[in-house]
């Protein structure tokens, strides 16, 4: 447990950058389509969340981890992911935003979802332990 | 009173078997396949959107204001997509056991019956590939436009490709996950 706190520090600190970045691309700009990327790696845990409570329940074995609902929740997931990635290249094709706002919310995108991952792994054996 | 596996199997749809791809990534190969399925769907969507969006933003040069803009992306290149959607969709909402043709369901016309419906799907998004070929050529490549504009064709060729292996990979995934969880609970 005593490396949970550098880790939240260093999750955060990650977190702040990459919407720093998603912020400095729309605001040096003054085109603030580029938030959306925020908005859609914010929303991209959300699927699996909802829909991991769908699958098991305590008869089934633990091998089972397909079930209909679990498997339209990672479908959505990977729905997500890929569209907040392709969003800026989207909107930065047909000359909406510069290259530098879609390259920034790239990256800014890409540090926000890999914190919510990393958060995800690193404190999964916490709640596991309860069980 | 097993027959091993290798030699033959009698819940087997193809004659030959789809090869194993990444058996070592084990029991994460269903989660995976259909993550990479969900990301092909939306790479198919954004690549059409991208057409179309560059279509709607579409202008003429800058040095000639006067010369139009050819050709713009219509209703009739969205009709591809849309048969590959509904391909896909009837696919996968067949129930994969009837399919194999499993001998514990009672009605024995199910299995001819998933297996029409099977059909149909798969022949929906080989429509919608086929429809997208043909709109590449008829609308585009035939009429003589620029390079930029032959995009939108490519556009749709590629969302209908990435949406049938989206399928496919889908298929594969849960359909193999179950043959594993089968083989264990025997």
């Amino acid at each position: 447990m005593a490396a949970g706190l550098k880790t939240v520090i260093l999750l955060s600190f990650v977190l702040a950058v990459g919407f720093l970045m998603i912020i400095l691309s729309c605001a040096l700009w003054s085109n603030w389509l580029p938030l959306l990327v925020a908005l859609t790696f914010v929303v991209a845990p959300l699927p699996n969340a909802l829909f991991s409570h769908c699958g098991a329940d305590d008869f089934s074995t633990d091998l089972g981890e397909g079930s209909g609902p679990v498997d339209l929740g990672r479908f959505i997931t990977a729905i997500i992911v890929v569209t907040g990635f392709s969003l800026p290249l989207v909107l930065a094709h047909s000359e909406i935003i510069r290259p530098g706002a879609c390259v920034m919310s790239i990256v800014g995108g890409g540090l926000v979802y890999g914190t919510i991952l990393s958060y995800t792994a690193a404190f999964k054996q916490d709640d596991s332990e309860y069980d | 009173m097993s027959l091993p596996r290798s030699d033959y199997d009698p819940r087997r749809v193809c004659l030959n078997p789809f090869p194993g791809l990444n058996i070592s990534l084990g029991k994460h190969r269903r989660t995976l396949g259909v993550y990479i399925a969900g990301g092909l769907f939306a790479l198919a969507t954004w690549t059409f959107l991208d057409a179309a969006i560059l279509s709607a933003h579409a202008h003429p040069p800058y040095n000639e204001p006067d010369y139009p803009v050819p050709v713009h992306v219509g209703f009739v290149d969205w009709v591809p997509g849309i048969n590959s959607l509904l391909g896909m969709l009837v696919i996968n909402l067949i129930d994969k056991d009837r399919v194999r043709g499993d001998e514990g369901f009672g009605d024995s016309r199910a299995v001819w019956r998933a297996r029409l419906f099977l059909f149909v799907g798969f022949a929906l998004m080989a429509g919608g590939l086929a429809g997208s070929v043909a709109l590449l050529v008829l609308k585009y490549v035939l009429q003589g436009y620029q390079e930029q504009y032959l995009y939108y064709g490519y556009a749709n060729v590629a969302q209908n490709v990435s949406l049938m292996l989206s399928a496919v990979v889908l298929w594969i995934a849960q359909s193999s996950s179950s043959e594993y969880e089968y083989s264990l609970a025997i």
